[in-house]
């Protein structure tokens, strides 16, 4: 087991590597120069334009942009953004929020998702299966700018239930809806999955013998369905938390969250390359991270996989 | 050596031969046995889930490829006296703000909108399938390199990717018209959403190739890669088709939202993203929400239909759930 | 260039630890009457530099800088320039001016404002060493280049000179009678003398002489101001302290006025724009604009050169766009279809400009030059509009446009889009977008001129179409260096005639200034520049 943790580790490193340099290369493919952005409408002249080159390594092929910035970053510093601050600065003050967020968002997905998921097996074709074919259906086709949005407007502006936006004061309370708003998409998932997986299980082998043998339904249910139909449900969301953090571009901006998924799109819209390239190498972190919890779950789940 | 002959003296005791008939046991030798393929196809013949979700999607296929039969309103002329008209006569779902006419924009939208779901999916499925169905079976190194190497896509948040993704083409690829806007889009996304199906389905393989049936079939001398295909991936697929019929829709409504931020099809291609981002200013007003009403129905019925064609699909592959 | 990354660190690190200070007091809910103070809560955006004046120059370091300090002159609401840090600026020849600073003035830290105060500031802002995003501003001064920049080899503008504390002289490289306008700008501001010491530190939390003083700046959050009690200039606060809070989606910044929790917006996201004004959850407030919306044609676009058929093809697009339907539906009457190429807003704006008929739809018309071209040379392929869409509402108007113009002349026209501002201007700098696109423009002094000159002139800076018309650049000249207010209109009306003629650009609307506040807050009032006048709001 431990053996196995520190194997997964060290693969981390390439991991990092070969995601860093993809985006360095995307970044670097990004139309649009920096400087004129900076600048707006007004003319740059060459020294002013030599100097800011200089000082954020822009002048450097792409390589040695990307090893330069993988030097800075294995001491902790990601650079400075163009507004001066450090960008470790930006992602410390960003990252916390977005978490909390993704980590609320995951929480209520998983558990309305699993519940709903698992009735909607019970009861395959009936009145509950098709209320929740109905829902997800609609959380899948309408995008979440135009939903949130519309949410915002009727809990947040005319019930009056929740604060419509979040802003400095990042309480449970006032992220609750935004995070029942960036959980919506995966809810449909992780609700579709469970209800196949439930489907699946409830005529598997070991369900049936368990049941000739006597076991009470709802422990059947419980030990024996609920728990084999989680493993990919657990695979899902184990993925998914990256996802939840960039989805999070269009929540946080609906509702004034200072949240990382906004630094890096308003950093993409500026051409910010340090930021984004420092931002998406926090992502990876967190995802690699991610993913080996789940793989070490499976081994919680399915007792016949066994890591070595 | 031991020798059972019976003592001596010793009572034998027979029991009497009941002379039952053995059922009747029909076996066609004349044809090899039945892969699970077929017998899958069997099974989907007689699911009338099947035939309407099937009947939906030619529908729908029939509106991508011959719009011009259902309409003959031109979908990009616009009339701004009509902006924001209800639906009428001639005009049955309204117009919008920039006075086109909604059907014929929900007729046309469908082209665009359903090859960019439909073709990011099979693409991201095919790839995924492959992938982590070897991952999985063969473990090892390969399980390293191939999880790892999808580590490296999947690290990278599907909409960040799309964005700097869509927008590193646009510098490389410039000018590239309908089917050149449609077809980035879809590289965009397949690019960075594979390893989600590699994930699901290396998951569900290792989860199957420790079954009975697994190991029975290896110790009848079938072979490993024979095993692959005839029994690990048929298993492995419900959570597989499952992921994939949602994501079909996450993949129109990503076209949305990348549309929405301005790097998704530019608007010269009609399309349903194109038309539910426009109709976001709707949802403010409360007014006038047939603009927004149509495209997103027309995705949820294409959404629905591949959903319960998969359905239908995952109970085909079920030995136990068939009939 | 190290040394710098260090103090630059530092100096961040350090207000980081009071924006965690500030975090942990709680329960503040960004500056309200907690103890009876009125603090007016106004939307901001996070400012992308440090709050120097010559390296402000966006919108949200902007409504800060402008608050926090005060220059030679202010404008009025109505962009009139008053007197304030100056007594008198004067000159003989509008070649050489005399700045006579009123004694008295102070910074917030109590060192005095002198005629160093300003001259060591506008050396520092024209240093290209020091790389400020306004340098541009400091062109018109002797000793610096086209780019605002101090031309090589001298540590100083040569046309900035010190005469005593209270005066010092400016020489300009051309005469121009409307220098003293230009001097409200938030790049010609002065700097204490601890500016100097360490320009990252104080960056971030500035030591200024205007009608406020910044408190606190929480990345992200808000910007705290409270009314400066030294300040004795034009723009006397009426309320006790301003907190502007940061937003990235306007849409969201709309809902917290909607509720209250916003008192004033200086602006409507365009989701709102068809309902803000029947909206009783807030008081809306719209008036004529100064920004202006402009489609630039280059002269080097096949078919559009400057010769009679780009002339008639100009005519021939501009009257196939029907600016008022397009400014009543796509905008809501938002926007006021365009008269001539600056805004009716403008001191020196006259109504009857001959030619100006060019701008009024009139599809027969259109086809009628258009037909004209066509016997000339055969136009063939499709004319595209390039645009920026992060730039919100840009797709709808652009779209709209096109749809337009492809009717009425029956031709190929397309919207081009571009993701980002900065790929957008890129491919318009380097002269290789290939296409007609979108310009705007928005003055940073109140003139006719201002519109005109630098986008039109030959070689200047902001001239994206390469137009160059003789007749036009003497227009320009004479309209500099006029005697008096008449024949400085006379001239500038002139310069706009044989653009209407040439439409280099092509002129479509000014957008309004729009404003929304919450209930009960009074005294909202938009200037020149589209931005509520922050220092008069109450409630």
């Amino acid at each position: 087991m431990w053996r196995y943790i520190v194997r997964r580790l060290l693969q981390t490193i390439p991991v990092i590597l070969g995601a860093t340099l993809l985006i360095y290369a995307l970044v670097f493919l990004q139309p649009g120069d920096p400087i004129v952005a900076l600048f707006g409408e007004k003319p740059v002249s060459d020294a002013v334009r030599a100097e800011l080159e200089a000082q954020y390594n822009l002048d450097q092929p792409f390589l040695i942009q990307w090893l330069l910035f993988l030097k800075g970053a294995l001491v902790g510093d990601f650079g400075v953004s163009y507004s001066g601050q450090p960008v470790s600065e930006l992602i410390g003050r960003t990252l916390p929020v977005t978490f909390q967020l993704a980590f609320m968002a995951m929480i209520i997905e998983a558990i309305l998702g699993v519940i709903a998921g698992f009735y909607a097996g019970m009861r395959r074709g009936k009145i509950f299966d098709s209320t929740m074919l109905v829902v997800s259906l609609t959380v899948i086709a309408i995008p979440i700018f135009v939903l949130g949005f519309g949410l915002q407007l009727i809990f947040g502006v005319q019930l009056q239930w929740v604060p419509p936006t979040v802003g400095s004061d990042t309480s449970f309370t006032n992220l609750i809806l935004p995070a029942v708003v960036l959980g919506l998409v995966s809810f449909a998932y992780v609700l579709r999955l469970t209800r196949t997986s439930v489907i699946e299980n409830l005529t598997a082998d070991h369900v049936r013998t368990a049941r000739a043998h006597g076991v009470s339904d709802s422990l059947v249910n419980r030990r024996h369905v609920l728990r084999n139909s989680l493993i990919p449900v657990v695979t899902f969301l184990g993925a998914d938390l990256g996802t939840l953090m960039a989805g999070a571009v269009v929540t946080e901006g609906i509702f004034n969250i200072n949240g990382i998924g906004n630094l890096a799109y308003q950093a993409i819209l500026r051409g910010e390359n340090p930021t984004v390239v420092s931002v998406v190498t926090v992502m990876v972190l967190i995802y690699v991270v991610a993913s080996l919890l789940v793989d070490l779950l499976y081994a919680a789940l399915d007792p016949r996989i066994r890591y070595a | 050596m031991h020798n059972h002959t019976p003592r001596q003296g010793q009572e034998r005791f027979v029991a009497p031969a009941v002379s039952s008939e053995l059922p009747a046991l029909h076996v066609d030798t004349s044809h090899p046995p039945e892969s699970q393929w077929k017998q899958a196809w069997k099974a989907l013949r007689r699911n009338w889930l099947f035939w309407f979700s099937a009947s939906l999607l030619v529908i729908i296929l029939f509106v991508v490829f011959f719009p011009n039969v259902l309409t003959s309103v031109d979908p990009r002329s616009a009339d701004l006296s009509h902006s924001l008209g209800k639906p009428q006569a001639g005009h049955i779902f309204g117009f919008d703000r920039q006075g086109y006419d909604v059907f014929s924009r929900t007729i046309h939208g469908a082209r665009a909108s359903v090859i960019i779901g439909l073709l990011t999916t099979i693409i991201v499925t095919i790839i995924g399938l492959f992938t982590g169905a070897l991952a999985g079976f063969f473990g090892g190194w390969l399980d390293t390199i191939v999880s790892r190497g999808a580590d490296i896509f999947f690290a990278i948040p599907l909409l960040l990717a799309a964005i700097v993704g869509l927008s590193a083409l646009n510098n490389v690829w410039p000018d590239r018209g309908y089917w050149g806007g449609v077809f980035a889009v879809v590289i965009a996304l397949a690019v960075f959403g594979w390893p989600q199906i590699t994930r699901i389905a290396r998951g569900a393989v290792l989860e199957i190739k420790h079954l009975e049936f697994v190991d029975a079939a290896r110790s009848l001398g079938a072979s490993k890669w024979r095993n692959l295909f005839t029994h690990i991936i048929p298993n492995a697929l419900p959570p597989v088709i499952v992921t994939a019929t949602v994501s079909l829709g996450v993949y129109i409504v990503a076209e949305a939202t990348l549309s929405f931020l301005g790097i998704g099809l530019p608007p010269s291609v009609v399309s349903w993203g194109n038309d539910i981002a426009a109709a976001q200013p709707q949802v403010r007003s409360g007014d006038n929400l047939h603009v927004l009403f149509f495209p997103a129905g027309a995705l949820a019925i294409t959404v629905l239909s591949f959903m319960l064609l998969g359905d239908a699909v995952r109970d085909a592959l079920d030995p136990k759930a068939r009939k | 260039m190290q040394t710098k990354r260090t103090f630059k660190y530092v100096a961040a690190l350090s207000v980081g630890a009071l924006a965690l200070t500030a975090c942990g007091g709680g329960g503040d809910n960004g500056g309200d009457t907690a103890d009876g103070e009125m603090i007016i809560n106004a939307h901001g955006i996070e400012p992308q530099n440090p709050l120097v004046p010559t390296n402000t120059n966006e919108v949200g370091g902007g409504h800060i800088v402008d608050a926090i300090f005060a220059g030679l002159v202010s404008y009025n609401t109505d962009g009139s320039t008053e007197m304030e840090v100056a007594e008198s600026i004067e000159s003989e020849d509008n070649v050489t001016w005399t700045v006579t600073l009123n004694d008295g003035w102070t910074f917030s830290d109590g060192s005095p404002v002198t005629a160093n105060s300003f001259v060591d500031a506008w050396n520092y802002g024209s240093d290209p060493d020091n790389a400020q995003l306004s340098a541009y501003f400091f062109n018109a001064i002797e000793g610096a280049n086209e780019e605002g920049n101090i031309e090589d080899g001298s540590d100083t503008l040569s046309g900035l000179e010190v005469i005593d504390d209270l005066t010092f002289e400016v020489t300009l490289k051309e005469p121009a009678a409307d220098f003293p306008d230009r001097l409200g700008y938030s790049a010609y501001f002065p700097l204490p003398e601890v500016a100097f010491e360490d320009m990252e530190a104080f960056g971030e939390q500035p030591v200024s002489n205007g009608p406020y003083v910044l408190d606190e700046w929480n990345h992200d959050v808000d910007a705290k101001l409270s009314a400066n009690p030294d300040y004795e200039g034009n723009r006397t606060p009426e309320n006790d302290g301003l907190t502007f809070t940061f937003y990235t989606d306007p849409d969201a910044g709309y809902t917290d006025v909607q509720s209250g929790v916003l008192d004033v917006m200086d602006q409507v996201p365009p989701s709102a724009i068809e309902t803000f004004q029947d909206d009783e959850n807030l008081e809306a407030y719209t008036e004529d604009g100064s920004v202006n919306a402009t489609i630039t044609i280059p002269s080097s676009l096949e078919h559009f050169g400057e010769d009679e058929e780009g002339q008639l093809r100009r005519a021939a697009v501009s009257k196939a766009i029907d600016r008022e339907a397009i400014t009543s539906t796509i905008f809501d009457g938002t926007r006021t279809p365009s008269t001539d190429f600056s805004s009716p807003l403008m001191p020196d704006y006259s109504e009857d400009i001959p030619g100006a008929e060019v701008l009024e739809f009139d599809a027969e018309e259109a086809q009628d030059l258009w037909a004209q071209a066509e016997e000339m040379a055969p136009f063939e392929g499709s004319l595209q509009l390039s645009y920026n869409s992060d730039g919100a509402g840009n797709k709808e108007w652009v779209e709209a446009v096109t749809n337009q113009i492809r009717e009425n002349l029956e031709i190929e026209v397309e919207p081009n889009p571009f993701a980002t501002f900065a790929e957008f201007r890129e491919l318009i700098t380097n002269r290789e977008i290939g296409t007609a696109f979108r310009t705007g423009w928005q003055p940073d002094y109140p003139s006719v001129y201002n519109y005109i000159a630098p986008v039109f002139g030959t070689g200047a800076g902001a001239n994206d179409g390469d137009y160059s018309n003789a007749d036009f650049d003497a227009a320009l000249v004479s309209a500099a260096s006029a005697e008096d207010e008449e024949s400085r209109t006379e001239a500038l009306t002139e310069a706009q005639a044989i653009l209407m003629e040439d439409l280099p650009a092509i002129p479509l609307w000014n957008q309004d200034a729009l404003a929304i506040a919450a209930q009960g807050v009074e005294g909202v009032q938009l200037n020149w520049q589209n931005q509520p006048e922050y220092h008069l709001i109450t409630k």
